[in-house]
């Protein structure tokens, strides 16, 4: 019962804490200099606050239920977002001050929001262990892929603020109220990363508005190859572990399982995506199209397959159709 | 022969000519050893003048007069290939010995690989979209010809390419190995080369060519020997000579991609013995009975030759369940016991999902399982054995069902109590009208009175099922899996680079990395910061002073 309340508790502060943290994100755009300083302190401030009532949510789940907490779709996905303040919190102690938190913040509070949402309600209890998933290759295989998924994500996200800055002009073309389209074309952090780079370049650099956007698009560029290398380390040894895992479980280390597949078809694009990345010609534009072609494709992994729920990874799957 | 040579000769066409590095600078060669920079930096740097040398060196001999451009990253190999063309010209032999270059060439471009890697993912992302391995009727029903798919796709397509059996169709395998090929070629000629020049490092000696790096800075007063102590400090390989500074860090991130490449191509060999030398076989034992492991086992491919172990017997000595509280199965649990031809039990072992039983080279794996029979006492005279068959009611789940025949059994139309059961715990019994009547555990004793029988249920004997298989390629995969996690880790290193000049009391400095980019400015600034500023300007001209 303890154990509830306090998992309880810990959801609804991370999840305040971040909301927090994004309404201050918002506020940073409109208000003036001197005060955007101390609320992004106190912004960087809250993200650790998450970060640290997400690992106490989960280390309180692995007490109470007595395995690794992954071993369904609500605690992968708060595991997600454990994973996105993770990111977040190497990359702001490696470089102080950063613009990450535009993409992790709401990554984080978009998982827990799902996750804690109605449409898993029946999951929260944490169930018991199919025979398959007794090993102690779940805890690194999982959190491998879970982990790689969250750097993945954040990865793609900034190459897809990439694409929306780059491609902007056209955009304004289209019609004056760009704000909308944006909205509409992917989630609000790609706006809000707009909404910066917008304020930046009007309120200081009128003048070489181009100069600063390619400044701009070239940081969110190296950002996103450095992250999407992250993750494609955590991805590959989340996906070879899985594979030995297989060989003691199943049988063989391969079987074309449409979830095996579809991590390896997200595994051969992120390959492309780095191999885009060694030819001058094809970086920025031209890898940040296969990045966010990845973005749809890890969701295609993580969620299209479960959704089915069809061949041997059916743990994660919905409950809809049975009890 | 002389083109079975040729392949071995091609990777020294792309060493690199002078004119890569700006033009003015001296290009020098390092025998790499442990280096400490400040009591040998002068005596273990040998420097070669390549100016001229290294194409005439070791082209020797060779017909291979071109010029070959390497920028920083793949060759054009292209340019090559057009460039092949015309002097290839005087006659089909002359056409077939630039054969394997010109393959050599088109393989390890890159457009050409990514496309490769895209190919493969559709095709395996197509082989998810269609159920696979369905008898044709199927695909007949699934993908009409009145009403294709997206107006185009119908089963003929599914049948004809094999897409029924994807991750086994010849296109897609075919795919495989020309992306295999081109990993191959890539290695080969653009890789390979690429470590060359990496390790031949060069002093730069003019300040324009440091201020055209990627990151530049001026720092007055001070001097190069101190930045080579903090570059130091902070993990690099510094390398000075008079007043230019060479630093390096993370070579090996340079070099790990090719082992990333290898490790795949190892991989792709170790799957390919997997397909053609394994023996396969799934079978579903009661509890009590035997089998020879040799009859279970299939081969898969032509390399598959049985071994000695294959005449093993085994004997299923026990199958059972474990139970969380709540009822649902927690583990599976099979007790075997293997015998030789003598009859000798040679390993007794309780293999369970995720702990499989390996003797010999043959791996037995714990997969299903199954409900046998039912062991009943029918008025205290038995026991009987009633065969439990399998039901399909709703979906996948594991049903099964027995029926004890009560009353006359020559009557046509038979009545009796049905027992149905989820699993080996827990048997649901039905009366003649098939109203449900209760719930018996076997081995609880506790009779139970249907419609004036008294029945007992004593045991229930359930089957393991089992799967069998010898795969020989395991070694090698999980050798390509281990140096994969490896080099993929090591890849995330960057090679960075910085070179340094004194000019009077000021220190130019330039840098390059070749992946983390955008970390590498604050670093360097962060590294810059240190460096001590030098308040008399003739501390530069005393070389021994800082060193200590």
């Amino acid at each position: 019962m303890i154990f509830s309340t306090l998992e309880h508790i810990l959801t609804h502060i991370s999840f305040s804490v971040v909301s927090i943290v994004i309404t201050i994100h918002f506020l940073t755009l409109f208000l003036l200099v001197d005060e955007v300083v101390g609320l992004y302190d106190s912004s960087e401030k809250g993200m650790i606050v998450t970060f640290f009532c997400i690992t106490g949510l989960l280390v309180t789940r692995w007490i109470y239920s007595g395995h690794f907490p992954l071993s369904d779709l609500y605690e992968s996905l708060i595991f997600l977002s454990w994973g996105f303040s993770l990111i977040h919190m190497v990359y702001y102690f490696k470089k102080r001050k950063n613009d990450l938190s535009a993409i992790t913040a709401p990554s984080v509070i978009f998982t827990q929001g799902f996750a804690t949402s109605g449409l898993l309600t029946k999951m929260h209890q944490s169930a018991i262990l199919a025979p398959a998933l007794q090993s102690q290759w779940l805890m690194m295989h999982v959190s491998m892929m879970v982990l790689g998924y969250a750097a993945l994500l954040c990865g793609s996200l900034l190459s897809v603020a990439l694409l929306v800055i780059t491609f902007r002009k056209a955009i304004k073309i289209i019609g004056k109220n760009n704000n909308l389209l944006n909205q509409s074309f992917s989630f609000g952090e790609i706006q809000y990363m707009n909404e910066r780079s917008n304020v930046l370049l009007n309120t200081y650099f009128l003048s070489s508005k181009n100069f600063y956007r390619y400044q701009l698009t070239q940081q969110l560029d190296r950002w996103s190859y450095r992250i999407i290398s992250l993750g494609f380390i955590f991805l590959t040894i989340g996906i070879l572990s899985g594979a030995v895992w297989a060989n003691e479980a199943w049988g063989s280390y391969w079987n074309w399982d449409p979830k095996e597949t579809w991590a390896f078809i997200t595994w051969t694009v992120f390959a492309i995506y780095l191999h885009t990345r060694t030819n001058k010609n094809l970086e920025g534009v031209n890898s940040a199209l296969v990045a966010s072609m990845g973005f749809l494709i890890i969701w295609i992994c993580y969620f299209g397959v479960n959704l089915l729920g069809i061949g041997l990874h059916s743990y994660g799957s919905f409950t809809l159709t049975s009890n | 022969m002389e083109t079975l040579l040729n392949p071995s000769k091609t990777p020294k066409l792309f060493v690199p000519k002078t004119h890569l590095f700006k033009s003015s600078l001296l290009h020098s060669t390092f025998n790499p050893q442990p280096h400490t920079l400040f009591s040998r930096r002068l005596l273990s740097i040998t420097i070669t003048c390549k100016v001229k040398t290294s194409q005439g060196r070791k082209n020797d001999g060779k017909n291979v007069s071109k010029k070959i451009l390497l920028p920083d990253s793949a060759p054009e190999l292209s340019n090559e290939e057009v460039k092949a063309k015309p002097k290839s010209g005087g006659g089909a032999w002359g056409l077939f010995r630039k054969l394997p270059k010109i393959v050599l060439a088109v393989l390890s471009n890159l457009p050409l690989a990514i496309g490769e890697m895209f190919s493969v993912a559709a095709l395996m992302a197509l082989g998810t979209a269609i159920d696979q391995g369905e008898a044709p009727e199927f695909y007949f029903q699934k993908y009409p010809e009145e009403n294709p798919v997206l107006g185009f796709f119908t089963w003929r397509w599914v049948l004809t390419l094999g897409l029924d059996h994807m991750f086994s169709s010849p296109i897609f395998l075919g795919t495989l190995i020309l992306l295999g090929t081109s990993l191959m070629a890539c290695t080969y000629t653009t890789q390979i080369p690429l470590v060359k020049v990496a390790r031949r490092w060069s002093f730069l000696q003019s300040a324009d060519a440091i201020r055209k790096q990627e990151f530049s800075d001026t720092l007055p007063r001070a001097s190069v020997k101190d930045l080579g102590v903090v570059l130091m400090g902070a993990g690099y390989e510094v390398f000075l000579k008079g007043p230019s500074l060479y630093a390096f860090k993370g070579l090996a991130g340079r070099f790990a991609p090719i082992g990333v490449h290898l490790a795949m191509l190892l991989i792709m060999a170790g799957g390919t013995l997997s397909a053609t030398g394994s023996f396969r076989g799934s079978v579903t034992v009661p509890q009590g009975l035997n089998f020879v492991m040799g009859d279970v086992l299939g081969p898969t491919g032509f390399l598959s030759t049985p071994t000695e172990a294959f005449n093993t017997e085994v004997h299923v000595n026990r199958f059972y369940m474990d139970y969380y509280d709540s009822g649902e199965v927690s583990q599976f649990h099979t007790d075997l016991s293997l015998f030789d031809l003598n009859g000798k039990e040679v390993m007794r072992k309780t293999l369970s999902v995720n702990d499989p039983l390996r003797y010999g080279g043959i791996t037995i794996y714990q997969t299903d399982w199954s409900f046998s029979a039912l062991q009943v006492l029918k008025d205290d005279e038995g026991p009987f054995n009633l065969a439990m068959a399998p039901m399909k009611v709703n979906g996948d789940k594991k049903l099964f069902g027995t029926f004890l025949p009560v009353g006359d059994t020559d009557s046509p139309n038979i009545k009796g109590i049905s027992m149905l059961a989820r699993d080996l715990q827990s048997i649901f019994l039905y009366d003649q009208q098939g109203k449900f009547t209760g719930v018996r555990r076997p081995n609880s004793k506790l009779p139970i009175e249907i419609d004036g029988t008294k029945l007992v249920i004593v045991d229930a004997i359930g089957s393991s099922g089992l799967d069998l298989k010898t795969d020989p390629g395991v070694a090698t995969v999980y050798a390509g899996f281990g140096a994969l996690m490896l080099t993929t880790c090591i890849s995330y290193l960057s090679h960075a680079q910085i070179w340094a000049l004194q000019d009077g009391t000021t220190v130019i400095v330039g840098g390059k990395t070749n992946r983390a980019k955008a970390e590498f400015p604050d670093e360097m600034n962060c590294l810059l910061d240190r460096v001590p500023e030098i308040v008399e300007s003739s501390i530069s001209k005393q070389p021994g002073s800082i060193g200590g």
